[in-house]
């Protein structure tokens, strides 16, 4: 309860601090609260940004087709280096290395192979989603006991059986993680690919907003992408409780 | 033996298709060229792309150094303390999962064009993971260790050299490894978005020219060393550990 306390506490001193400091600096760089909350009821209200709701749905549909791509690909290449021992040794460190680059070196050459549109920021969500799900696939298997397999086939289940009642809740755990992270990932790929340019979604209006200086519309645009980002991880988070419950 | 065959045939093939590729006509090589028109390209960046490259990297290191040394610190401190952790990690685990991207603009309005954004917002990104990190292993260091310290009549400075530190050193070498990724991902991020300097930039104007084979040898210079960061440190790492015992 105290606990609870003090964090709202904190919280409270924190705003006041913005607050003051807000009012301090130049409006154009500091916004104080008291003066958010006017902006984003304009945003909501689609005063200020009437195509807000178009812009939203454009972004959601990007991370939607990203993650897609991302899940299929990431599964299909982590089952079979997993299942293949020689592919696996071979191209699991590949892959890792692959994931040792910061992954926005990629987008400039998607940008200009794909341009400045949707394909771009599906390409790169894809790309960042991409890896954490593969490599989650294969720790995953490896994580699986080779008795367990070996004493299923002996009492004679079939290949299917073995994936769906010995593989599969054995590495659950790691998988629905790498699921997760690669959902993540995948949003902040769309929104990084479109701050760093794009001509609409959420990341162009953030980027108009603080190009012209009209730095409360920018805080409030943020606010509004930041419910997404929030919202697509908790819902990850609960499929994420329903598949443990089910391997339980 | 056999898997280095493999990987070392995996490049081959995957370069000998893409130069088909690009030969055949399938892909516009305006967009997409190929490994052979990359190959003078790399020749023709390298003296600025190599300064922009060290630029870069000079500027992850002191937003390394930075985020390894205030991550650690703030990591401990908040860990130990068990008031400040339960009040504070719900709020380090948001700062730590939001998208750092968003506050970029404001950064940038505030601190400008060129090298401060850039270290600020490379520390910003290395920071939050080692310190969760960090924080987590001070939580979970043995209470008996902690407890027969004490009672052996340890003062509080002994306990954090003596039981605290080398209890969570291979959580700061994991936060470290992770840590470096983040903060070069940081810089080139800045860089491009705002940059003046530096391999985010470079690549920024190859990619605005459609200077495609000088973006494509560019891409593969940072890969490249950011890949030799990575398994030097991993090599660094598995000595320090063999060396542990």
């Amino acid at each position: 309860m105290t606990v609870v306390g003090l964090r709202l506490a904190l919280l409270a001193l924190l705003l006041a601090i913005w607050e003051i400091a807000g009012r301090l600096v130049n409006p154009l760089l500091g916004v104080p609260p008291s003066a958010v909350v006017p902006a984003l009821r304009d945003l909501l209200l689609l005063r200020s940004y009437p195509d807000l709701p178009a812009n939203i749905l454009l972004t959601l549909r990007e991370i939607a087709a990203a993650y897609a791509l991302a899940v299929a690909a990431g599964l299909a290449c982590g089952f079979v280096l997993g299942m293949h021992r020689l592919a696996g040794r071979a191209w699991g460190p590949m892959l890792a290395a692959l994931y040792a680059v910061p992954a926005v070196v990629w987008y400039p050459s998607l940008m200009l192979f794909f341009g400045l549109d949707a394909a771009s920021k599906v390409a790169f969500g894809f790309l960042l989603g991409f890896f954490p799900i593969a490599l989650a696939v294969l720790a995953g298997i490896r994580q699986v006991s080779p008795q367990l397999v070996v004493v299923a086939r002996a009492y004679g289940a079939g290949t299917v059986t073995v994936f769906r009642r010995v593989m599969l809740p054995a590495m659950l755990f790691t998988l629905v993680g790498g699921l997760r992270t690669g959902l993540a990932l995948c949003v902040i790929g769309v929104v990084v690919g479109e701050i760093l340019g794009s001509k609409a979604g959420m990341g162009a209006l953030i980027n108009h907003a603080y190009g012209l200086l009209r730095t409360a519309d920018y805080v409030a645009l943020v606010l509004v992408t930041l419910v997404m980002v929030v919202g697509s991880d908790v819902l990850a988070s609960l499929l994420e409780r329903r598949a443990r419950q089910w391997t339980e | 033996m056999k898997v280095r065959a493999l990987q070392l045939a995996t490049v081959i093939v995957v370069l000998g298709l893409w130069e088909l590729t690009a030969r055949m006509g399938w892909v516009d090589p305006l967009f997409v060229p190929a490994p052979s028109a990359i190959a003078p390209a790399l020749v023709r960046i390298s003296g600025g792309a190599v300064a922009g490259l060290a630029d870069t990297l000079g500027k992850a290191a002191v937003a390394y150094v930075l985020s390894v040394v205030l991550g650690v610190s703030a990591g401990i401190a908040v860990g130990s303390v068990r008031l400040l952790r339960d009040v504070l990690s719900p709020y380090v685990i948001a700062l730590y999962g939001i998208p750092k991207i968003l506050v970029l603009p404001w950064i940038v309005l505030l601190l400008g064009y060129g090298t401060t954004p850039a270290i600020f917002y490379g520390m910003l990104h290395g920071f939050f993971p080692i310190m969760v990190l960090v924080m987590g292993a001070v939580r979970d260091v043995d209470r008996t260790l902690v407890t027969v310290a004490r009672s052996l009549g340890a003062t509080t400075w002994q306990l954090y050299w003596k039981v605290l530190l080398p209890a969570i050193v291979p959580s700061v070498l994991a936060g470290m490894r992770l840590g470096v990724v983040f903060c070069l991902l940081g810089v080139l991020v800045v860089e491009m978005f705002a940059g003046v300097r530096g391999m985010g930039y470079v690549l920024g104007s190859y990619a605005n020219g459609f200077q495609a084979p000088e973006l494509f040898a560019a891409t593969a210079l940072v890969s490249v060393a950011s890949i030799t960061i990575v398994l030097a440190l991993d090599h660094l790492n598995e000595k320090l550990s063999r060396w542990r015992g």
